[in-house]
């Protein structure tokens, strides 16, 4: 093994430490007898809940269903999240009309607007992917707008002197300056996805990841609603991970700090 | 006499408007001759860069016009070839791809192309170096890229804005070589914007003096004798009697703007 991939686990395994301190610490609570079960169930149980799940596969149903939402409401963010802060940062008239909007939305927690969406759009996917869409184009499209109106003016002229034109500028440098904005706000966009994936299944759902957490907590199986919130936090993690990794290998050019 | 490559006539350019308007440039008249390395050298806020802007046609004049051989500048162009002290380069694109980049603009074939940036890779030797980003280079290398850059373009004229203010003393005395050597073999006509006046008198076979804040042309000065290298300047003692001189100028400028 190099050095390098030496000092790359011995740091994976620093920072798993401190998990699995907690961990260890919510076990021993548990068996002490300091932690009834009423409170909280163990560890233990909550990871033999989540391995009989895995085992018999009935999680795999719900984590696709959830999947499928929240991969239609963040893709549809991330295509008319770029388009949107694109067009905000090039054409005035559309700033001037979108700014209030989203500044009105930024605060309001999406998953408030879950019961009024349903009224509007029914209960079934198409409100909940509305509103992990609505969700996720804030942090895309505030992103995209600041990455390309922040492009570095001796940039545009270094293009300009280059023979580049006004109608290319755009392809040429505006949107690969503004790349590495635009990909902290996609990231931002998939946590936002999780959790108003979740919320939406909570209220009205048949299938997903949120129903499962809602239907066990709601007859008491604390165990196995544990299993799946901790099943959610691996994948949000995995996920994340993924896409760091994919960055780091698209856009080798940008130093990212983590 | 031959037209001059490049006609500044009563050039000035002012900031703003109404009372906050801040004059940068107060009627600049210049003509420079093909093939001359010229260098403007003066205090800093005296619109030295200001002037290399516009001529780059990225600024507009307030009045006055700006012709490069016999044409009005209205704007960037391809014509003209710049280098900043940064963001020269862009960053996603490597130093191939960056050095392509105007090629690319101007549609020049593949073939062509490739054969154009092995040839302005070697001129800055930078070879082996072809596939690395812009970040993976230091200072130095960056600034050698960019020259690269610009002069694959094939400008009629080269416009460097203090591109080596930001590098150490040892990578800026190398570069400055590089720079007289590329003249040299091309010949093509420079205008060097730098406020260090070792510097303008090292580079510049034709030394333009800027005054304090609104910037005015203040002299002309010709360098008539030269050196194979910038090294050679330093136990010249025509070197040191004009370096000295320019000085005296720069400095008489710097403390007029003193407040």
């Amino acid at each position: 093994m190099s050095s390098r991939a030496r000092s790359y686990w011995a740091g994976a395994l620093a920072r798993l430490l401190p998990l699995a301190l907690v961990l260890a610490a919510w076990q021993a609570a548990s068996m002490s007898g300091l932690l009834p079960k009423a409170v909280l169930p163990s560890f233990g149980e909550v990871a033999a809940s989540l391995g009989a799940m895995l085992r018999s596969g009935e999680i795999v149903p719900h984590t696709l269903a959830s999947f499928a939402r929240a991969g239609a409401g963040f893709g549809v963010a991330v295509a008319g999240g770029i388009v949107l802060g694109i067009l905000m940062a090039q054409v005035r008239f559309v700033e001037r009309a979108v700014e209030p909007v989203l500044l009105l939305i930024y605060p309001v927690p999406k998953p408030a607007l879950i019961p009024l969406f349903m009224i509007w759009l029914g209960i079934g996917d198409f409100s909940k992917v509305t509103v992990i869409a609505l969700a996720c184009l804030v942090p895309v499209v505030i992103a995209t707008f600041n990455g390309a109106r922040g492009v570095d003016e001796m940039l545009l002229w270094s293009a300009r002197a280059r023979g580049t034109s006004e109608r290319r500028i755009l392809w040429r440098v505006v949107l690969p300056a503004a790349l590495p904005q635009i990909a902290a706000g996609v990231r931002t966009a998939i946590a936002v996805a999780i959790i108003v994936l979740v919320s939406s299944e909570f209220i009205s759902a048949e299938t997903g990841l949120g129903y499962l957490i809602f239907s066990y907590g709601g007859v008491g199986a604390d165990d196995a609603m544990l299993a799946v919130v901790i099943y959610l936090a691996a994948l949000g993690y995995l996920l994340d991970r993924l896409y760091l990794a994919g960055l780091r290998r698209l856009m080798a050019w940008h130093a990212f700090a983590h | 006499m031959a037209d001059p490559c490049l006609d500044l006539r009563a050039v000035t350019m002012r900031y703003g408007e109404g009372p906050d308007a801040v004059a940068a440039l107060a009627s600049i008249d210049l003509a420079i001759d093909d093939h001359e390395f010229v260098t403007i050298v003066g205090p800093s806020g005296c619109g030295k860069s200001t002037l290399l802007y516009l001529v780059g046609g990225f600024l507009r004049p307030t009045s006055g016009r700006i012709e490069l051989r016999g044409r009005p500048v209205t704007g960037p162009g391809p014509d003209r070839g710049i280098v900043f002290q940064r963001y020269s380069l862009f960053p996603w694109l490597t130093v191939r791809g960056n050095i392509a980049y105007g090629l690319e603009e101007k549609g020049v074939p593949r073939a062509e192309r490739d054969r154009i940036v092995e040839e302005h890779l070697r001129l800055v030797h930078l070879e082996g170096f072809e596939n690395r980003y812009p970040r993976e280079l230091s200072g130095g290398m960056q600034q050698r890229v960019a020259l690269a850059q610009t002069l694959a373009c094939q400008p009629d004229i080269l416009l460097m804005d203090e591109p080596f203010g930001a590098l150490d003393a040892q990578t800026r005395r190398i570069l400055q070589d590089e720079v007289r050597r590329i003249w040299r073999r091309d010949t093509k006509t420079v205008l060097f914007v730098t406020h260090d006046v070792e510097e303008a008198v090292a580079l510049g076979t034709c030394i333009v003096v800027m005054s304090a804040r609104p910037g005015r042309i203040k002299e002309v000065i010709a360098r008539d004798f030269d050196v194979a290298d910038v090294d050679e300047f330093e136990a010249n003692p025509a070197f040191a009697a004009l370096r000295l001189r320019i000085w005296r100028s720069v400095k008489q400028e710097v403390e007029a703007a003193r407040p």
